[in-house]
């Protein structure tokens, strides 16, 4: 299950294998882990352990939902999860066009594809959900129709991330489009009181909370379990960033290093022109062309 | 076993869910892991 070394960075080809400097095992952290993220890790387990133990076996069925309650419990905390992944990206991406920061950068493009795996979760929890209670699996509902609005504006913003262009217009152009997605985030979170909505309002965020007891207990460990998991997929997926676009920095001085070494060594002597050798029966010659291409003796530049 | 009404769409819903956890946190993981090997050190500045 090992990753072949030649994947580049996002946003750019597979690197050459050939980089003759790219160095290739060095002491310190061979991964994205650390200790924080390990205790992170440990808690986030623990806790995803608690929540199947109330979510699913202690906290009582619903009068309304009956037992399709039990889905609330990953679905609400998935769309929290997908919120707090926006205004991450909104954020990064106003601090990275206002100061160029290469860690904005880095922590926008962390902030999307990790807001993106949660968006996948509440449309699908949802879904899920939608169909005992509503009848049906997905209807143009207002939320559901914002929320598919917004999925598809993340897609877009990784994909325009992976275009091959100049790193830096590519940072731009994303940045501007991270900027929609807090924006498009409140017309998700307003939808329900701006248009008329299957969906329901606000359960928990309110002065008088519609549930209690067992099933309040197993929505706050869901919250906790859910930002755990989050804060350690952001940290290891900004790390990852952060490697790429060092990966990409090697991948650049190599380059530089080998056209200054072209640059610098002395010109050789023209060599008198020799006949081409007789074509070995081992070693066939290659065709050449008949004209304008080059011949044995000549290097293509690059 | 515990009797549960929508037993079908709570199991589905959380396995997806975890499941789709899972298998995510595992390929950052092991980008991160190919990365590693790629930068030098001072690159890699947590520990």
């Amino acid at each position: 299950m090992t990753a072949t070394p030649t994947a580049g960075p996002a946003g750019g080809p597979p690197s050459p294998t050939s980089t003759p400097s790219r160095p290739e095992a060095h002491p310190g952290p061979a991964s994205t882990g650390s200790r924080a993220t390990r205790v992170i890790g440990l808690l986030a387990l623990v806790a995803i352990g608690l929540l199947a133990l109330y979510g699913l076996v202690i906290s009582p069925a619903d009068a309304e939902m009956a037992d399709a309650v039990r889905l609330y419990y990953i679905h609400v905390p998935s769309a929290i999860c997908l919120a707090l992944g926006c205004f991450i990206t909104t954020g990064a991406s106003a601090l990275w066009l206002r100061r160029r920061s290469a860690g904005w950068d880095a922590l926008a493009e962390a902030g999307a594809e990790v807001a993106l795996v949660f968006a996948a979760i509440t449309l699908l929890t949802g879904s899920l959900w939608g169909r005992p209670t509503w009848g049906t699996y997905w209807t143009w509902d207002a939320r559901l129709t914002s929320t598919a609005v917004l999925t598809a504006l993340l897609v877009g913003y990784l994909a325009l991330r992976r275009l091959d262009l100049d790193p830096d217009a590519r940072s731009v152009r994303a940045a501007v489009l991270g900027l929609l997605l807090v924006p498009n985030f409140i017309v998700v979170n307003r939808s329900v009181e701006w248009w008329r909505s299957l969906h329901q309002e606000s359960t928990l965020f309110r002065l008088d909370p519609a549930i209690e007891g067992d099933m309040l207990v197993a929505a706050m460990v869901g919250y906790l379990a859910f930002a755990l998991v989050f804060t350690w997929l952001m940290i290891h997926r900004f790390r990852v960033a952060w490697l790429e676009q060092a990966a990409d920095r090697v991948d650049l001085d190599a380059a530089l290093a080998a056209r200054r070494s072209e640059a610098q060594a002395p010109p050789s002597a023209p060599s008198a022109p020799t006949e081409p050798s007789e074509p070995s029966a081992a070693a066939p010659a290659a065709p050449v062309e008949p004209s304008g291409a080059a011949t044995p003796t000549e290097v293509p530049s690059r | 076993m515990i009797a549960m009404t929508h037993a079908g769409y709570v199991a589905a819903g959380w396995l997806a869910t975890f499941g789709l956890i899972g298998g995510y946190a595992l390929s950052v993981l092991r980008r991160g892991r190919t990365l590693s090997r790629q930068v030098p050190p001072e690159e890699r500045r947590w520990s």
